[in-house]
């Protein structure tokens, strides 16, 4: 079918979707939203704004001071515009995943632009958060944003997107050097025949330089809008110390319901570095192709960051999409799949047992999130052992691939 | 040097060679192992799961019940409840009577019932409601009264309840008339006392289960479409129990407990359990489960059965049993309440409804007050709400239940067996069995062990499958709407015929799929036989932590044909295959027309899901066997 019929076929029957009263149903759930991404939270942070109360005085506001500014001066934030615009983020970042495809094929328009596109825009896991209005659509689509920028070529604007994604959650902050060496190399699958690293690693500085540049402008336009510094403890802060334990589908919370006072602090520190270590070995094994790595990376992100909705591991998966290569050597598609079916009905169900029927307790909830974990965890170790095993080819008859 | 055992030992367990080797060996040997084995283990797990189903009524397992939560403490208090109350109950029961017997209208009761509350100091109002529906609608009034707690701020209320209907057979039209008359009494009764640390409501509802669906959705705030019911004047704190009395009889010799609450939810079972010890030690009143009396003959067994089997008491104590565990079944797959109580269970509350079993004696107003009063002091003694996992049981005698993790497995198992055989077929989709064309010809066993012979793969069709499974359930989808139509409820005969008629045609149009199979695929069959095993699974196990009863019911009637289902060479089989699944699947849509009726009703008036559960996944999934059945295996 036709990217140009498709596509905004698409693109409206998403509208229309998000136009109907089912977002009043799905804006305060927690596996759609968490507390830095709700809606709820963002309209009651720029009611206190308009209101000439600091929102980040509290503890229930913790977006970006950006959207702050985007929302009380030149988009005014009601179910109509709202409707608008989470469909246009959504539509942006599947145009953006259809950027990156084309680029990795070095083609100008494929068969499988309408396939590619259609897989985010109709995954569950993207959808229901953008019909729940969570900002958490914007950051998949900045995430997309900046990598298509930098597939292109386009440093300056993809380190901006990036900035602009950072300003709306830290952890992204992991995809900052797979980006920079992604715009110094080449975006075209080279998974099959690996190499080395061509070019000099050095040239990424200038480009750090860039990116540290608008970090700065960023915060200080933020500060700016605030007149203080509170936002940065309440958004950045809240990634790393985790003051809202309001249950989301990841594995923080939970934990950190059930620690001990004096620990907290060692295991804050414990689960945040923890994020820090696959940056380096992902970008290592897979220096060929840092795509990939960066693909990775967002399904490390998904499953351990601090507060996940469902839309991060969306965002892996429909972007798997973008690697056919790798699908013959995916070792167990059919359990992955399965693994996240009952996920995908657990979570619900568990939560509804725990919170509307009573008859279930958060042990419940988080035992649905642990098999979400397992599910995506799944997904994640196949792909590294489809990426790695793709080079190696096909093998003659009663040979085998074993890992050491 | 370490003795020559332990070098053996050690050479066994890493022989020299190639460490890689022997991993590869190894890892060949095991996956060999378990994939010859793997037919037997699904036998294995059905089998299991099956008589682990049958066994659950067996005396040797279930516990004790005991009391969870200690502030309950029940039955430790003096009861006041005296012969002046319940000469207080039968002067209403008289003038119930009346108002019943000159064929007073639901307004003309409504109010008395208000009057009276009113008179014994109680702020109390009336609430009008209809219902539409599309089998006509249904009108009445409540009456209810509020008494606010003398020692606590009316944060927390607990109910106690009676309905103008008894629920003896299901609302037939009996009057609940001592149930009102207890209740009103209970009004006076219960205000005289300073101790209360929970708002006190009194409702007496219209109908029988409609008049509280109007009364509770109120009360939470909640609008329902079809529903239009004034709104509540009065209001208190938190719901946190309920007690619901339904007395019809004259006398009555057990109470009995009915429990289950609409969509298979359960109350708490220290509830229950309770009840139980204060009915038996306050009052005097033996429990019942329902109104399975025991001193009835149970088995019924005809004469010439030896008196050793007529008088086991093994035996008899099973069927006690069984018959229990069938009752409660049939109540909680259907999403059925089994009475008034279980309309309140959608919001959190837990409650019980005590039936006096109707008998001529010997116990009447006093016990039945003293135990209701007793049970409220040990609810109002609660700090916090039921809340130990205490949700997941099946309760099989009065004192005997058994526990999540003894009932559970049976299901699951099957459900396992299932997901085994699913994934069986999703491998066989994906490889076949090549032979070498010299010895072609030779049975094919022969030639795995031999090794002339190779895996290759093929391609599986997997988007085609899915599509097919789409379809049936858009089909489920199709005829839920119709089932909802008036024109089906009103028409008794040709409706039915026509969509079942419309079921088992629909469906063979996918035959039109087939001419397209490339050679290089897997046959259509497998796959779909494979993601409908899945499919089936994950819905079976997600269930049975939702609604035990009616995931084993679907277990217990999928298991087995579903990890059977296979395609034959020989049409008119595959055509009798398919006939036999597809009555499965959809026959009750022509056998069972009450049961359809009811379960619709139940959906429309109180949100009750297993209608449209039955309509759109299970019938689609066992069509989905159908359709293995009826596709031609192997492409010609």
């Amino acid at each position: 079918m036709d990217f140009i019929v498709t596509f905004p076929a698409l693109v409206a029957g998403r509208l229309v979707l998000a136009l109907s009263p089912l977002t009043h149903y799905l804006r305060d759930d927690h596996l759609l939203s968490s507390p830095l991404t709700s809606y709820s939270r963002l309209q009651e942070g720029i009611y206190l704004f308009k209101h000439g109360i600091d929102p980040y005085s509290g503890s229930t506001f913790r977006h970006s001071p950006l959207l702050l500014s985007l929302f009380s001066t030149v988009i005014p934030l009601n179910e109509v515009t709202a409707a608008f615009l989470w469909t246009a983020s959504d539509a942006l970042a599947a145009w953006s995943l259809v950027r990156i495809w084309r680029a990795r094929q070095n083609v100008s328009s494929s068969s499988r632009d309408s396939l590619i596109a259609g897989l985010y825009l109709l995954n569950p896991y993207t959808f229901l958060p953008s019909l729940g209005q969570s900002t958490s659509s914007f950051e998949n689509a900045l995430c997309l944003l900046s990598l298509m920028l930098a597939c292109q070529k386009q440093a300056s604007a993809s380190l901006l997107a990036l900035a602009f994604l950072i300003q709306l959650s830290l952890p992204s902050i992991l995809l900052l050097l797979p980006l920079l060496l992604l715009l110094i190399s080449e975006p075209t699958s080279h998974l099959a025949s690996p190499f080395f690293f061509k070019t000099d690693i050095r040239r990424i500085t200038p480009l750090a330089g860039q990116f540290a540049a608008y970090i700065l402008l960023l915060s200080g336009a933020a500060t700016l809008v605030c007149g203080n510094l509170n936002w940065v403890e309440k958004t950045w802060g809240a990634s790393l110390t985790l003051p809202d334990l309001t249950p989301n589908p990841g594995l923080w919370w939970y934990f950190f319901t059930e620690m001990f006072d004096h620990f907290r602090p060692f295991f804050l520190i414990v689960f945040s570095v923890h994020l820090l270590i696959y940056v380096l070995p992902l970008c290592i094994k897979f220096q060929h192709d840092i795509l990939y790595a960066c693909y990775l990376l967002l399904g490390i992100l998904s499953i351990f960051k601090a507060y996940p909705t469902l839309s991060d591991p969306g965002l892996f998966l429909s972007m798997l999409s973008l690697f056919p290569e790798t699908f013959p050597y995916l070792h167990h598609p059919i359990v992955t799949a399965l693994l996240h079916l009952h996920a995908a009905l657990l979570l619900p169900l568990f939560h509804y047992l725990w919170l509307n029927q009573g008859t279930g307790n958060a042990n419940f909830f988080y035992a649905s999130t642990l098999v979400f974990g397992m599910a995506n965890g799944a997904a994640l170790l196949d792909s590294i052992w489809a990426g790695l095993r793709i080079a190696i080819g096909e093998v003659k008859e009663e040979h085998e691939v074993l890992q050491e | 040097m370490p003795p020559a055992i332990l070098i053996k030992i050690r050479k066994y367990l890493r022989p020299d060679g190639d460490k890689n080797a022997i991993r590869i060996r190894r890892r060949r040997k095991l996956i060999g192992a378990l994939w010859a084995s793997l037919p037997s283990v699904i036998v294995v797990l059905l089998a299991v799961g099956y008589l682990w189903m049958l066994s659950i009524p067996f005396p040797a397992l279930g516990q004790r019940t005991y009391i969870d939560e200690n502030a309950l403490q029940p039955g430790q208090v003096n009861t006041h409840w005296n012969w002046d109350d319940v000469h207080r109950a039968d002067r209403y029961l008289e003038a119930l009577e009346q108002l019943r017997d000159r064929n007073a209208s639901s307004v003309e009761v409504a109010d008395y019932l208000a009057t009276e509350f009113r008179r014994a100091g109680l702020s109390a109002d009336t609430q009008e409601y209809s219902f539409f529906t599309t089998n006509g609608s249904k009108t009445g009034v409540n009456a209810y009264a509020t008494f606010s707690s003398p020692r606590a701020s009316g944060t927390e209320a607990m109910v106690i309840s009676a309905s103008w209907l008894s629920r003896t057979g299901e609302g037939d039209g009996t009057l609940n008339l001592r149930g009102v008359s207890t209740v009103l009494s209970l009004a006076w009764f219960l205000r005289g006392y300073s101790l209360w640390a929970k708002d006190l409501i009194f409702v007496v509802s219209d109908g029988y289960l409609e008049g509280m669906q109007a009364w509770v959705t109120e009360y939470h705030g909640v609008s329902q479409p079809n529903l239009q019911a004034e709104p509540l004047r009065l209001s208190s704190g938190v719901i946190w129990t309920a007690l619901n009395i339904d007395y019809p009889g004259h006398s009555f010799s057990h109470l009995g407990v009915f429990f289950e609450g609409l969509n298979g939810r359960l109350p708490n079972q220290d509830l229950i359990n309770s009840f139980q010890r204060i009915s038996l030690y306050t009052g005097g009143v033996p429990m019942l489960v329902y109104d399975h009396r025991d001193d009835v003959e149970i088995l019924g067994l005809p004469s010439w059965t030896p008196e050793s089997i007529r008088d086991n008491s093994e035996l008899k104590e099973y069927a006690r049993r069984a018959k229990n565990v069938v009752r409660h079944v049939a109540y909680q797959a259907r999403g059925q309440a089994s009475g008034v109580h279980g309309l309140l269970h959608q919001f959190r509350i837990d409650a019980i409804t005590l039936f006096a079993v109707p008998a001529t004696g010997p116990h009447g107003f006093h016990a039945i007050g003293r135990i209701v009063e007793s049970t409220l002091r040990t609810m109002n003694n609660l700090l916090e709400r039921l809340h130990a996992s205490f949700f997941f049981f099946l309760l099989v005698g009065p004192t005997t239940f058994l526990k999540i993790g003894s009932f559970l497995p049976s299901a699951v198992l099957i459900s396992v067996a299932m997901m085994f055989c699913g994934l069986q077929g999703w491998v066989k989709a994906g490889w076949v069995w090549m032979l070498d064309e010299a010895q072609a010809t030779k049975d094919e066993k022969v030639h795995k062990r031999v090794g002339n012979g190779r895996w290759s793969r093929r391609q599986r069709p997997v988007l085609k499958a899915v599509m097919v499974m789409a379809a049936t359930h858009g089909l489920g989808v199709v005829v839920f709407y119709l089932l909802t139509r008036s024109w089906y409820l009103h028409n008794s005969t040709v409706a039915p015929l026509l969509v079942s008629s419309l079921l088992a045609v629909l469906p063979l149009t996918s035959l039109l799929l087939l001419p397209k199979q490339p050679a290089q695929e897997a046959p259509l069959p497998v796959m779909l036989k494979s993601l409908n095993l899945c499919l089936t699974s994950t819905v079976i196990s997600i269930l049975s932590v939702l609604n035990f009863s009616l995931a084993a019911v679907i277990a217990f009637l999928t298991g087995v044909p579903l990890c059977y289902a296979s395609s034959s060479a020989r049409s008119e089989l595959r055509i009798a295959k398919y006939m036999a699944y597809t009555t499965l699947a959809f026959g009750w849509v022509a056998l069972q027309r009450y049961e359809v009726l009811k379960a619709v009703a139940n959906w429309e008036l109180l949100g009750v899901w297993f209608a449209p559960f039955m309509c759109i996944v299970y019938a689609p999934l066992v069509l989905q066997a159908a359709l293995v059945c009826l596709l031609p295996s192997e492409s010609a």
